[in-house]
């Protein structure tokens, strides 16, 4: 597994992502069958292989029962069904399943295998059970294609809500016999992930796979992949799409009507801030100092520079280069402590920045200075609490 | 009460085999050390007691068939007879020469690092070993492991293993409670079958290095007189660590021991290869 920034696909994000490799942006992508025909999917691995980049397959199982005309454009579809009915599932058909995910690990070419599993929940032995059988025949896949093999580890709200669930989810998930994690985590709904004590969690379950010495990618990262490299993740996955910042099973349930939104203004992703703000309705209401020093550009801000229109589209392409620098420059420090201290000066850069604006009476709006601070004090209760952790991992390395 | 049979007796039963010595016997075999007639070679023969478990002897039979390394015990021969009016049912093993840990892992006389960090790697290659056929051990012990002439240890007696993708077939124990309670992990005590995995024999390899660096056990004490004490010892307490003799040793040892240990089995490290490795690292070798 590369280390760095990989591209986590998502709605219309092919091209996108093809922009973002050519601008030298990102090691790594994972498709998403639920965004991409299996015929497109075959065309954008090999497309993202002849640009550098690692090319993974992630099937998605999360929600086994959900399924849409993509998806269905897999054979392995077929096995798209609720966790009890899995669990029957004979020895000849798990064979059949096991087929179907090297025939498409195989035509993607892919660089290892991600196993399909259900997202942990607590007490539910059954879905470890499952998992445990997804993953013995993701691992046959992996062993016929000589490619590592990463186990799928998504952890549930009722995982997520205390230590204890955690670790118990932790202890079983552990238990397989992977060459790497795939590794979800399953927030509150709301934008961007802001409660202490679950980014504390999500940081301490990161570092707990991180210590059983082998690869972590930090899957559904987007803009919180900055505490990532400080648990010691490996890789980290980003979108420009907000469902693609944090794990939602949203993405996997029925799809609502579609709103409006079409016309909302281009969010301008600020490094300083680390975090967005309006363009141009309250990026113009800065002092010259201050839009200075909020707007950090990308090759794809060139307008902004120039007080133009930016199309609400270029913005996430910004987004996402961002998000990739800076994930680049943290995965070349390979001491996750290094790391956190890294992040921390980040979010403490972006708070004073904030104080800054606030005390020029611009109020930003989208909640955006609603988590720095919190994420700051994660990262200090992790480096306080999990020292043990740390020391180990340094052992390791 | 030990299964034992005469060495005469047995030597009228197995008459290609040279009986040297009786071995130490368990509940269930009787042991010899014998040498092949044909060709000379030292073995260990065991005869399986009439009353023992066929299954939970396939299993064993089964464990070591699939293993081939120089810190598990090799396995020469399993034959199972039945006549009418005779039975022959044994097992022949490589004759591992040396002696049991008991002999060397003596309270109140801990080991030199070096020690330590050869031998433990060498267990934790044969362990790892175990664990690629998806094997745990589940009743690790001094007892249970030989010591060769040149100090590298063996691991003998699979009784209790258990193939992780096989159906476990301890029927009469609802729980994961079988083995020896001393090298107990808390998921002995109070799992379920499904909590054991070859980190439950990580935890048995922190007892023992705990035993080598420190001369004590990190929660057996002879005061003792109830399991629920050494269970709670095991399941809820950290006071090993702070016991002196653990305090004055290598802060890196410390965080080894202290995290093979560790009660939840996602703390512990991921396998025995990724200690073998930090041994090698601590021990300089």
């Amino acid at each position: 597994m590369r280390r760095g920034a990989w591209h986590q696909c998502g709605d219309r994000s092919q091209k996108l992502v093809r922009e973002q490799l050519q601008q030298g942006a990102g090691v790594g992508v994972i498709i998403s069958p639920r965004d991409l025909s299996r015929t497109n999917s075959i065309t954008f691995a090999q497309e993202y292989r002849d640009l550098g980049a690692e090319v993974l397959l992630d099937h998605q199982y999360y929600i086994p029962e959900f399924t849409n005309r993509r998806l269905d454009s897999y054979p392995i579809s077929c096995f798209r069904q609720g966790v009890s009915s899995l669990n029957k599932i004979s020895d000849q058909d798990l064979t059949k399943f096991k087929n179907e995910l090297r025939v498409d690990n195989e035509a993607l070419k892919t660089d290892a295998v991600i196993a399909p599993a259900v997202v942990y929940e607590a007490g539910r032995a059954d879905i470890e059970q499952l998992n445990v059988s997804l993953f013995a025949a993701a691992k046959g896949v992996a062993e016929d294609l000589k490619i590592p093999i990463y186990a799928t580890v998504v952890l549930g709200r009722s995982v997520t809500a205390s230590d204890k669930t955690l670790q118990t989810a932790l202890s079983q998930a552990t238990a397989l016999n992977c060459d790497g994690w795939y590794f979800g985590f399953e927030f509150e709904d709301e934008r961007i992930p802001s409660v202490r004590e679950t980014v504390r969690r999500c940081c301490v379950a990161g570092l707990t796979l991180a210590c059983t010495g082998k690869p972590v990618l930090h899957a559904y990262a987007g803009p919180m992949g900055l505490l990532s490299f400080g648990f010691g993740a490996t890789g980290v996955a980003i979108g420009h799409s907000q469902n693609l910042w944090k794990f939602t099973r949203d993405r996997w349930m029925p799809a609502a009507p579609q709103g409006g939104g079409g016309d909302a203004p281009a969010r301008f992703f600020s490094s300083a801030l680390w975090g967005t703000i309006i363009y141009p309705d309250e990026t113009s209401q800065l002092s010259a100092t201050l839009r200075n020093q909020v707007l950090t550009h990308s090759p794809f801000s060139g307008p902004v520079a120039s007080n133009l229109p930016w199309p609400r589209w270029e913005s996430g392409k910004h987004l996402v280069y961002l998000l990739a620098k800076q994930f680049s420059t943290m995965a070349a420090e390979t001491d996750p402590r290094k790391n956190v201290s890294a992040a921390i000066t980040v979010l403490d850069n972006a708070l004073s920045l904030h104080a800054a604006i606030q005390a020029s009476n611009v109020f930003l709006s989208d909640n955006t200075n609603a988590y720095q601070a919190n994420w700051k004090a994660a990262l200090e209760d992790l480096l306080k609490d999990n020292q043990a952790d740390f020391d180990f991992y340094d052992l390791l390395i | 009460m030990p299964y034992t049979i005469d060495i005469k007796e047995a030597e009228k039963l197995f008459p290609d085999y040279t009986f040297v010595r009786p071995l130490t016997p368990s509940e269930q075999k009787a042991a010899f050390h014998v040498k092949d007639k044909a060709t000379g070679t030292d073995l260990c023969l065991k005869m399986i007691a009439p009353n023992y478990e066929r299954v939970r002897l396939d299993r064993e039979i089964r464990a070591l068939q699939d293993i081939s390394h120089p810190n598990v015990v090799k396995l020469i021969e399993y034959t199972f007879s039945s006549k009418p009016g005779s039975q022959r049912h044994y097992i022949v093993e490589e004759f591992v020469e040396g002696q049991d840990l008991t002999a060397t892992l003596i309270p109140g006389e801990p080991w030199t690092i070096k020690a330590v960090a050869e031998f433990f790697s060498l267990l934790c290659d044969g362990l790892f070993a175990m664990k690629e056929k998806e094997i745990v051990h589940r009743d690790l012990k001094p007892a249970n492991i030989r010591v060769r002439p040149n100090g590298s240890p063996v691991i003998i007696d699979f009784g209790l293993a258990r193939h992780l993708s096989l159906p476990d077939v301890t029927l009469t124990v609802a729980g994961a409670a079988i083995g020896t309670p001393r090298y107990f992990a808390p998921e002995q005590f109070d799992g379920t079958k499904h909590d054991i995995d070859h980190r439950t024999d990580l935890f048995a390899v922190g007892i023992l290095i705990y035993e080598a660096l420190t001369g004590e056990s990190p929660f057996y004490h002879s005061g003792m007189t109830a399991l629920t004490q050494l269970r709670q010892a095991v399941c809820d307490s950290t006071v090993h660590l702070t016991k002196a003799s653990f305090q004055a040793r290598d802060p890196k040892w410390k965080i080894l021991v202290t995290r093979l240990l560790e009660k939840e089995r996602a703390k512990r490290p991921a396998d025995a290869r990724q200690v073998s490795a930090v041994l090698k690292k601590l021990g300089g070798i």
